[in-house]
Order: C-alpha cells, then structure tokens, then sequence
C-alpha cells in the first residue's frame, strides 16, 4: 500500500538540481602527464644515426630498425630508423637513456585509443603523431648517468722533452686493464664497418678484448687486414670519425685497441693461432711488385688462397711507404717487421734491389707468372716550382724521409721552412725538429701550408704533436720565391691564401697580394703531394691501358686494368692512405683468384 | 620534512636519507626496525595513508629491497621508507595489521618476487597469476624473453636489420 510521502519522495531529489556537482565530469578532457612521464616515443629523425642501439637494449624486443624513404646508408648514418611495437613496449626508457646521438625521447602523452592495433606500431618521428611537439616527457637525465663511459681511456706517451731528441715509439699502448676499460666504451653497433676501407670487423673485435681472447681478436684482425701492427699505430682511423660514441662523448680509440691485440700476440704463433700452419699450393704463380701496404695485403691473401708469390721491390727492405715514408717514433721498424716477417713465413719470397722496367722487364713477368699484381705508391716529391726551388738546399720530403730511414746522413740547416699541409708535412717537420735538437740543441723548424688550420689535411693530433715539438705550424700562406743571397738561402716568401677552390671546385688558389710574409730559413723542403712513377710500364702494354680521371689507370671493382693480366692498387689507385692499400690490395686477390679461375 | 627525519633520528638508526624533492624523502632502515618505524609514523607522524610497497631485485648483491611509501595527508608529504633483506629465502615482518590493504600488496610480492611475509592472510594464494609454473617473474634471474618464445606467437609483420648488415648491402654489396 502506498501512502502520500512514497510518491513525494523522489521530487526532494530536485533539491540537488542547482549544487556543485562533487564528482569528475566525464569524459576526462585535461590530465597531462607528469612533467617526467614516460609515454609516446619521439625521435629526431635528423640527429638519429640509425645505430640501433635502441634496438640492442630493448629487454622486450619492442623495437625493430626499419628503412625509411628519404634516409640513406652513408658514412656514419645508416640510414635505418626506430619502428616501435606498443604492444611489447613497457615505456622503461632504457632506449632513451642509451640513446647515442640524444635523438630519442619519450613524451609525457599517454593516452590514446585506436581500433586497429596495428595503428600501434610507428616510427617516432616519421609517422606524424600529435604529441610531436610535446615538450614534457622523459629524457635522458643530466649528470653523471651514464651506460658507457663517454671519455677515453687515455693513452700514455712521452712527454715531449722526453721525445723531441730521439726517435724512441711516442705512443706506449695500452695495458690489459686499460684496454678492456676502453673496449667496454663500444655499443657494438657497427656503423663503422662501412666506413673502415677494409671493412673490418671492429665491434668484432673489440669483443675478442672485451672477453680477454685476443687469439680470437687476432683472427678477426687477419680476416681483412694483414698488417695490424702497423694500422694499429698509423691508420687514418676514419673509422673513430663516425663512432656512434663520438656524438655524445669521445670516440672510442680502435686504432690503439688495434694495436692492442696485435702487440699482446707474440708472432711465432701466429702461424697456429691463424691456422695457416698447412696451407695447400694450387700451382699458380703470381708476380707483385712493390712491397707496400697493398703489395703485401695481396701476397697475404693470394698465398693463403695457394698460389706462389713473389714480390719484386725496388728498396733493401720491404714496407714500402710504410718503412719509408713514416717516421720511426710513429711506426718502430720491429713492428713493420712483424707483420711483413709473417706474411713471409706463409712462402711469400721477396726480391730485393730489382727495378721493374731496368732488371726485369713488365713483359717478362707476365710471360713467368699468371697474373701480375702492381702496387707501386707514390715515390716522386712534387715541386712548388716557385723561384728558387732549384737550389741544392731545397728539398722533398719524400727523398729525406727515405734517407733518414736508410740511416743516410742528411743536410739539417739550423733553420727549416717545411711547405705543406698534410702528415707527410708534419712527418718531416718533427723528423727534422728532432734531428734540429741533436744538432743544435733547439728546433727552428716552421712549416707552411696553403690550407687554413681548419682545413689542413693533417690529422689534428700530428699538428698539436708538432708544436709540442717545439716546431712552429702557421698556415694559410701561398709561397711565391725563395730569396736566395750570395747562393745561400736567406727564406720564403709567402702572401695571404685566401682559398683554395673555386666554384667549380678546381684547384686554383686565390691569394690576397697585399698580406705578406716571410719566413726565415736556411733550407726549404717541399712536402705538396707525391706523384707516381710509371715508367716500368712499357708503350707496348700501356697502348692497351685505358686511363681514367688525373692520369690515373682505370681498373675495375676487382682492381683489373684493362690488360687482363695486369692488376694494379694502392697510392696510385686510390690516393695516398695504408688501409686503402690494404682493403685494395685484398680486393685484388680475391679478383685475380676469380680471373685465374675463369680462365 | 627535515625536522620529522630528524625526530626520527633521534629513535631509530637511519642509514641513508635521500631528499628527493620538497615533499619526497627516502629513508633506509633495518630490517628489523621497519615494521615499527612504520607503526611510529602512523601514529605519531601523521602519515595515516599506505600509499604502497614495492620490491626491486638487486641480484648482484643477493638482496631484495623493499619500499614503503607513506602519505601524511595533513602535510601533503610522502615519505619512502627503504630496507633490505636477503634474497635467498626471502622473508619480512609483514605490516598488514597497521593498514589492511597490505595485506594485498604482501600477496603480490610473494608471488611476482617470493617474498614471504608470514602472517600476512592469505599471502600464499594465487594474486594474478592463477597456474603458475615457474620462478616469480620480478626476480632478475627470470628470463622473459625465453618464457615468451616459449608462451606466445610471435607478432606478423615484424622484421628488424643489422644496422652493419644493412650498410654492407646498400654500400659495398659485393665486397
């Protein structure tokens, strides 16, 4: 039964219609995430290098590295990008805080609803999203929180006072501790690979250190290249330019970690280690000449392969630019013998003092051997041809270093005008800076070079070693005449260069006429570039060679000329730099081991 | 905040004190003096709310830590407290009868970490997951990646590239 205050019951409710609500309008329309919250990846596409690092450290394997239109593999870039699967991602920003370059972030956006869950895997920073330009959100934080070490371990050398008088190695190497300690800097993304000429495998082996099995490392270091005593101190290390580490910190040292494994390896078991103990001969014969770095690099390979070699090399001793060209503080004899004493051990013969052209003709090796291999270098210094370079006092570079190196005694004035900008230059500046400080007890030596400092060729730590040294670097000036009085040197006269190029990007310096200097000095070397020495080849065969760019031969992917038997790599091939030669002279082989097999 | 933890000094050994923000400091205790460091600040302290607990695995030290996060509503300040216990048969004092609700959070340690808290009520029933075979999937040494493999099927469509693999193929193909 129902009374009268049942049925007015429900109208008191009325009575609320015009309070304060006290519960929360839904839907929610603003709650941003907290300044720091993980939510959506960003990335900055421009920045990212592709070095999946991200992708590594992922303990759920949300990431996958995809290409993306618009991005391609190139030195230090590998053109791959960050796809993220939000079904696997649990938002713990480790990829963030790894992040090499600093391009990946998170932002504080954490809501979003899709009906495809496919919708829920994307490319930060290339599928567009609405939280793009999100400033809140996680990012790698300030301080000292760090995954890798982004300073190097440094390397000891002698102080200069130590080693401005002598021609003692500067550089001493590493110690087990310190190398495992640098090797543990490497993300292992491998971006330098491509960039190495040789390609070696260097997160490969910076592992092997890591893991303490350096036999292991030595095996990895034979695979590409031959001569790993002598890159481990003097390789251009291009590959330390694109280190992923190197954007945020410094590069790692893989030169010095190089160097590292070839010096713990002691050479008499290289042979066991190497397991090159039994190599099997397959009856072919092939001729190289030149005992360089690519010379080398394809006798190492082509013996391995079974074939007989035998270099023919103009000096008393092998290494070619390597010996001769490059100083003993830089690279000590004993390790340039290391490398070359093993590759020897594999049957490779050298003869010695034989001029190709005069004691044994082109002709005749390719009637005795079936494929030729020629590594020749760049042996012949270039003239500035200013006034005054015909003075017996001028020198090139290139005859004194190979002097120096022959224990020859050489003219050293007691002050030197060196002219050129690239480590040759710097080689013989410090050389002679050394011989300076014997002779006279203090260094006069001041080198010149068209380029800016910025842009000198040189590596920079050549220059800064230099002027440890004591000798003075002072670019950015075009020589125009030696000033010579009562047949003796008096110095150079230099104006202003101002550049080098021009549009078109042909070499023609322009200078400022009005902005001069001169230079002191008693004796003047010329270090501008070396030239090549051709003459072994005769009209007869050199009729059949095609030619490419800057007087070059033209030779194809496997380093053939266009005679078939003819081989050519190296300085002449591909400019003056050890690891080129080596990455040529291995590419060689393997092309002469296809053409002897095809024919 | 400064004058609470220093009170608090003055009664309990306090190891490490952490001043996260304005209204957020960590405190690490021992063991045997949490449980009471936390009826302490309940009832003297004014931190009425049990905010929550948590375990984090330090497996290369062999130990568990376990945090506290304490609200004094008044105040409007958290305040975390830290402890450590051995990992091999891990085992705490349980706190579920200073807020019933921890009891809850005792049973999801004992299952994603296997942190026993004895006494605690129904601490060794199932919390989510119901038929599991294997160690708790917090601890470190669990490998999710293997049980996943094992578990699930992979997503279609995924596919990754070496970014060194990659450079080969694009750069130098044929060396």
């Amino acid at each position: 039964m129902s009374s009268i205050k049942d049925i007015l019951t429900p109208f008191t409710a009325w009575k609320n219609v015009f309070k304060e609500p006290v519960t929360v309008k839904y839907p929610l329309t603003e709650r941003p995430g907290a300044p720091r919250y993980r939510g959506f990846h960003k990335n900055d596409v421009q920045t990212c290098i592709g070095c999946g690092t991200c992708e590594s450290i992922c303990e759920n394997e949300a990431i996958d590295m995809v290409a993306v239109a618009g991005f391609e593999a190139k030195d230090g870039d590998s053109g791959l990008r960050p796809k993220v699967d939000y079904g696997r991602c649990c938002w713990c920003a480790l990829c963030v805080d790894v992040c090499t370059t600093g391009s990946l972030c998170l932002s504080n956006e954490y809501t979003w609803v899709d009906t495809d869950p496919d919708n829920f895997r994307f490319i930060p920073g290339v599928d567009e999203k609405s939280w793009d330009k999100n400033e809140l959100g996680w990012k790698k934080p300030e301080g000292d929180y760090e995954f890798y070490g982004l300073k190097r371990v440094e390397m000891g050398e002698l102080e200069p006072d130590e080693r401005n008088h002598s021609f003692i190695e500067m550089i001493k190497g590493y110690s087990k501790q310190q190398a495992e300690k640098e090797a543990d800097r490497c993300v292992e993304c491998g971006i330098c690979t491509a960039t190495c000429p040789a390609h070696m495998g260097i997160p490969e082996y910076i592992k092997a250190i890591r893991n303490n099995d350096l036999e292991e490392g030595l095996r990895i270091l034979y695979d590409t290249n031959p001569l790993p005593e002598i890159c481990g101190r003097i390789c251009t290390h291009k590959c330390e330019s694109v280190c992923s580490v190197g954007h945020r910190g410094e590069p790692l040292s893989i030169r010095w970690l190089k160097r590292y494994i070839a010096d713990q390896n002691p050479s008499e078991k290289y042979r066991a280690i190497l397991e090159t103990e039994n190599l099997q001969k397959n009856g072919k014969k092939v001729a190289i000449i030149g005992a360089g770095a690519s010379g080398l690099s394809a006798a190492h390979y082509l013996v391995k392969m079974g074939y007989e070699i035998e270099i023919f090399e103009k000096l008393s001793e092998a290494g070619g630019m390597m010996r001769y060209g490059i100083p003993e503080y830089r690279l000590p004899y004993d390790q340039i013998d290391k490398d070359i004493n093993y590759i020897l051990s594999l049957g490779v013969k050298i003869h010695y003092n034989v001029n190709v052209g005069k004691d044994i003709t082109l002709k005749k090796m390719s009637e005795d051997f079936d494929a030729v291999f020629a590594g020749t270098g760049l042996h012949l210094g270039r003239s500035t041809c200013v006034e005054g370079t015909d003075h017996k006092h001028v020198y090139q570079s290139i005859e004194l270093l190979r002097k120096i190196t022959g224990g020859e005694e050489i003219h050293v004035a007691e002050k030197i005008v060196v002219i050129g900008g690239g480590n040759v230059a710097m080689d013989i500046a410090r050389s002679l800076a050394r011989l300076q400080k014997i002779k006279y007890g203090k260094v006069q030596v001041i080198t010149t070079s068209l380029e800016t400092e910025e842009k000198m060729p040189a590596d920079r730590e050549e220059v800064i070693e230099a002027r440890e040294e004591m000798a003075t670097v002072n670019p950015g000036w075009s020589p125009q005449r030696i000033e010579i009085v009562d047949g003796k040197i008096k110095g150079l006269h230099v104006v202003q260069c101002l550049s080098l190029f021009d549009e078109t990007g042909k070499f023609n310096p322009q200078c400022n006429l009005d902005n001069k200097n001169f230079f002191e000095g008693d004796m003047i070397v010329e270090s501008i570039g070396q030239g090549m020495d051709l003459s072994y080849i005769t009209e007869d065969i050199k009729d059949h060679l095609e030619m490419g760019p800057r007087g070059r031969i033209r030779v194809n992917d496997n380093f053939q000329t266009s005679v078939p038997w003819l081989f050519m790599g190296g300085d002449t091939i591909q400019g003056p730099d050890v690891i080129h030669g080596i990455a040529n002279g291995h590419k060689a082989a393997l092309g002469i081991d296809k053409f002897l097999i095809e024919k | 905040m400064k004058k609470i933890i220093e009170n608090l000094g003055y009664k309990f050994i306090l190891y490490e004190v952490e001043y996260q923000r304005k209204n957020l400091t960590f405190v690490t205790v021992d063991k045997e003096n949490t449980v009471q460091l936390l009826a302490y600040l309940r009832d003297y302290e004014g931190f009425k709310h049990f905010v929550l607990m948590t375990a984090v695995d330090w497996i290369e030290d062999g130990l568990f830590q376990i945090t506290y996060i304490l609200n004094n509503p008044k105040k409007k300040i958290d305040l975390a407290i830290r402890t450590k216990i051995l990992r091999e048969k891990a085992k705490m004092t349980t706190a579920h009868h200073l807020w019933n609700q921890v009891a809850t959070y005792q049973r999801e340690l004992k299952e994603m970490f296997g942190i026993d808290f004895p006494g605690s009520p129904r601490v060794n029933e199932s919390f989510i997951l119901e038929g599991w075979d294997n160690i708790p999937p917090m601890r470190r040494d669990f490998d999710t990646k293997k049980y996943a493999e094992e578990t699930y099927f992979p997503r279609l469509g995924r596919g990754t590239n070496d970014p060194s693999e990659y450079m080969k193929q694009k750069l130098y193909p044929n060396e």
